[in-house]
C-alpha cells in the first residue's frame, strides 16, 4: 500500500547545449533555493557532463557549487581546442579529392551526394572524419579527471546520459540534416544508466555523450560506437532532453531543463508524468541564426557564461513562480474548504448544545 | 513574455515548497503558458521569407503551432476543470453561508428567549430580594427586639440580684422597691417597655418584675407572702442601722421621685418620704399590695395593658 504523503521520486532532466550549459548551472541555483529535491538525472551532451559533476558531488548543494567553479574555470580556459593534426588531414583530404571549399560540404545531404558525380570522393572525407575530430578532448578529460570521481559518482545519484550510435561523423552530422529537414527522423538515442556500466566504460559514455559528431571523437561502448546523445530522435528532442530513462526508472514528476529558444520537445508525448519545463523567457541566444546557434554552443567566454547562469537562475524563478502560484491558491482554497468543513462540525456540536441548554429554559 | 509577473526572491513564501510538485494538470496549466510562450515567441522571430519556407518545408512550423495549440488546450480544460471545483467550492461555500444564515437566526431567536428570561429572571431576583431585604430586616428587627429582651431580661435579673445581695439594705422595703424599680426603668428594661410599649412581651415583664418585687418584699419584711404588716412599721421603716450611703440613696430617690405627684404616686412619694404621704396608702398591706402599687406608679403606661 503506498503512503499518500510519501514525496514521489523527481527527476531533472538537463537537455544539451554545449556552453549554454551554463544556464543549467543558474536553474540549479535557482532549484536549490527553492527547496528542490532531486533523486536522479538525466542528461545529454553538456547536460551529462553537468549531471555527472552534480551525481559526483554528496550533496546537492555541494554539487551546485562545484558546477559553479567548474564553469568559471570553463570561462577563463575553454575546452575547445584544435585538434591539430586531424585538422591538417582533413584539409588535406579535402582539397586533393574535392578542390571545393569546405564549408560546401556542409551544405550536403546524403541523398543529394549520392546522385553527385563527386560522391565518392566526399565519401572519402567522410571516412577521414569518420576517424578524425577537429577539436582535441584533451581539455575535457582534464576536466573530468578534476572533477569526476568514479567512486564518488557510484555513491552519487542515479544518472542516465544519452548516447547516439555513431555511423561516422560525416553520416551522423548528414543523417541530422535529413532529420532537420523533415525527411526521415533520426533513430532514437540509446540512455545508458553511468553507474551500471563498467568502470572504463563511464567515462566514455560520458565522452560519447558529448560528442558532437566531426568535432569530437565518438567513443566506444560495448560493440559500438558512440557520439552525442542529442541527435536521437532529432524532430522530437528525444535523445537531447532524455526523460524517458527517469520515466521507466520510476520518476512521477521531472522538471526538464531546455536550452534551445522554442524547442520542440513535447511534454504531451508523456501524458502520466508531471513535467516542469524551464524554458527560456528570453532568446538563449541572441544570434538567432545557425552560425549563431553554433557560436553559442562553442562561445566558452565569460560574459556569455555569466548571461546564461544568470537566465537559467531567473527563468527558474519565473516558471515555477508561476507553477506553485496556482498550487498555493488550490491549497489555500482546500485549506479553507477543510476549515469550513470543520466549522460547520463544530457548529453543529454548538447548535446541539444551544438546544439542550434551551430546552432547559422552557 | 509576462513582464506584469514581479520578480520572486528566495525568501519568498513559496519558496520553501517545492519539495513537491503540485498536481499534474496545474503543472501542465500554469507551465503550459510559458511553454506557448516560448513558442510564440520563437514563431514570432521567423516572419522572414527564408525562415518562412524553412518551417513550412521542415514542418517545424506546423509542430510549433501543433505544440502551442496543444498548450492551449491543456489550459483550457486545465480551467475548466478549475472552474468546476471553484463552482463546487463557492457552492459549498453558499450552503455553508446558508447554514450559518439560519443558524444565527435560530441563535437569534434564542437570545430574545434568553433576553426575555433574563428579565423575567432579573424581576424575580429584584422581587426576591426585595422579599429577602424585608425578611431580613424583620429578622434584624427581631434579632434587635431578641437582644433588647435580653438586656432587659438581664437587667430585670441583675437588678433584683443587687436588690438579693442586700445593695440597698440602708433603705425601707418599699425604698428598695422604688429604687429598684427606678433602676429598671432607666436601665434595659424601661427601654424596651418605652420602645414595645402594649406588647406582650412587655407585659410579661411587668408582672415577671412584680412577681420578684413580692417575692423580694417579703423576703426583705421576713414575712409569708399572705401576710398583712403594717406600712409604717414595715413597708415605710428604714432599717436601724444605717449605712453611710444610704442618705445619698434617700436623696437621689427623693430626686427621682421629684416629678411624681403624691396623688399619682402615693406609695413612691411615702417610700422616698418614709410616711404615708396619702389616705389611698393603706395602713396595713401585704407584700403583693405594697408591690403591685409602686410597679403601677413607677411603669403606669406598660401596666396600664396588663
Amino acid at each position: 500500500m503506498s503512503d499518500p504523503t510519501r514525496i514521489p521520486p523527481t527527476g531533472l532532466v538537463l537537455s544539451g547545449g554545449g556552453a549554454k550549459g551554463a544556464y543549467q548551472v543558474g536553474l540549479l541555483k535557482a532549484l536549490l533555493e527553492l527547496g528542490a529535491g532531486i533523486d536522479m538525472l538525466a542528461g545529454a551532451s553538456m547536460g551529462a557532463l553537468n549531471g555527472a559533476v552534480l551525481a559526483c558531488a554528496p550533496s546537492l548543494p555541494e554539487g551546485v557549487q562545484r558546477l559553479e567553479t567548474l564553469w568559471n574555470t570553463l570561462a577563463s580556459q575553454s575546452p575547445v581546442e584544435a585538434n591539430t593534426p586531424a585538422y591538417l588531414k582533413l584539409l588535406a583530404a579535402a582539397g586533393l579529392t574535392l578542390g571545393t571549399p569546405l564549408p560546401t560540404v556542409f551544405a550536403q545531404v546524403p541523398a543529394l551526394a549520392q546522385s553527385m558525380r563527386w560522391a565518392g570522393s566526399a565519401m572519402q572525407v567522410a571516412g577521414v572524419w569518420s576517424e578524425s575530430a577537429l577539436l582535441s578532448d584533451g581539455p575535457l578529460k582534464a576536466l573530468m579527471d578534476e572533477y569526476l570521481d568514479t567512486e564518488d559518482l557510484m555513491r552519487g545519484l542515479p544518472l542516465y546520459v544519452a548516447v547516439f550510435e555513431s555511423k561516422g561523423g560525416l553520416a551522423d552530422l548528414l543523417r541530422c540534416a535529413v532529420a532537420e529537414a523533415g525527411l526521415a527522423d533520426t533513430p532514437p538515442s540509446r540512455f545508458v544508466h553511468v553507474q551500471s556500466l563498467p568502470a572504463q566504460e563511464r567515462r566514455n559514455a560520458l565522452l560519447a555523450s558529448a560528442a558532437i559528431p566531426l568535432l569530437y571523437q565518438a567513443r566506444q561502448i560495448g560493440d559500438a560506437r558512440y557520439s552525442d546523445g542529442g541527435q536521437g530522435g532529432w524532430q522530437t528532442a528525444q535523445g537531447n532532453t532524455p526523460i524517458t530513462p527517469l520515466i521507466e526508472a520510476g520518476c512521477k514528476q521531472v522538471i526538464v531543463t531546455h536550452l534551445t529558444d522554442g524547442s520542440l520537445w513535447s511534454r504531451h508525448d508523456f501524458p502520466d508524468t508531471t513535467v516542469l519545463e524551464i524554458r527560456p523567457q528570453t532568446p538563449i541566444t541572441p544570434d538567432g541564426s545557425p552560425l549563431g546557434a553554433a557560436k553559442a554552443a562553442l562561445g566558452f567566454d565569460s560574459s556569455n557564461i555569466s548571461r546564461l547562469m544568470k537566465q537559467g537562475y531567473q527563468d527558474t524563478m519565473h516558471c515555477v513562480r508561476r507553477v506553485m502560484k496556482a498550487d498555493q491558491s488550490r491549497q489555500a482554497l482546500r485549506q479553507s474548504e477543510q476549515a469550513l468543513t470543520d466549522s460547520l462540525q463544530r457548529g453543529n456540536s454548538a447548535d446541539a448544545a444551544l438546544t439542550d441548554a434551551m430546552s432547559r429554559l422552557q | 513574455m509576462s513582464h506584469d509577473i514581479a520578480p520572486i526572491t528566495p525568501d519568498a513564501p513559496l519558496c520553501q515548497t517545492l519539495n513537491c510538485l503540485p498536481e499534474k494538470f496545474v503543472v501542465d496549466f500554469a507551465n503550459g503558458i510559458d511553454v506557448a510562450r516560448d513558442h510564440i515567441r520563437v514563431q514570432r522571430g521567423r516572419t522572414s521569407f527564408f525562415s518562412r519556407m524553412y518551417d513550412g518545408f521542415t514542418g517545424q512550423g506546423a509542430r510549433r503551432n501543433a505544440e502551442i495549440n496543444a498548450s492551449l488546450a491543456d489550459g483550457v480544460e486545465a480551467s475548466l476543470r478549475w472552474l468546476c471545483e471553484l463552482t463546487e467550492s463557492l457552492a459549498h461555500s453558499n450552503w455553508a453561508i446558508a447554514q450559518v444564515s439560519d443558524r444565527v437566526t435560530a441563535l437569534t431567536g434564542n437570545v430574545a428567549q434568553l433576553a426575555h428570561y433574563s428579565a423575567d429572571t432579573r424581576r424575580q431576583l429584584e422581587d426576591l430580594a426585595h422579599q429577602v431585604d424585608v425578611r431580613i430586616q424583620g429578622m434584624a428587627r427581631e434579632i434587635a427586639r431578641i437582644d433588647f429582651i435580653q438586656k432587659a431580661q438581664l437587667n430585670v435579673d441583675a437588678t433584683f440580684d443587687k436588690w438579693a445581695a442586700g445593695r440597698f439594705a440602708g433603705l425601707a422595703p418599699a425604698a428598695r422597691c422604688y429604687a429598684a424599680l427606678e433602676e429598671l426603668r432607666w436601665g434595659a428594661l424601661g427601654d424596651y417597655c418605652r420602645n414595645y410599649g402594649g406588647q406582650r412581651q412587655c407585659r410579661d415583664f411587668m408582672q415577671m418584675v412584680t412577681h420578684r418585687a413580692i417575692k423580694q418584699l417579703a423576703e426583705d419584711a421576713a414575712i409569708n407572702l399572705q401576710t398583712t404588716v403594717d406600712t409604717v412599721e414595715v413597708w415605710l421603716a428604714a432599717p436601724p442601722a444605717r449605712r453611710g450611703d444610704s442618705d445619698d440613696m434617700q436623696q437621689a430617690l427623693a430626686y427621682l421621685a421629684d416629678g411624681m405627684s403624691t396623688d399619682a404616686a402615693p406609695f413612691v412619694s411615702s417610700a422616698v418620704q418614709q410616711r404615708p404621704a396619702s389616705r389611698s396608702v393603706p395602713l396595713i398591706a401585704r407584700a403583693e399590695r405594697v408591690a403591685e402599687a409602686m410597679v403601677q406608679e413607677v411603669f403606669p403606661q406598660e401596666m396600664a395593658n396588663v
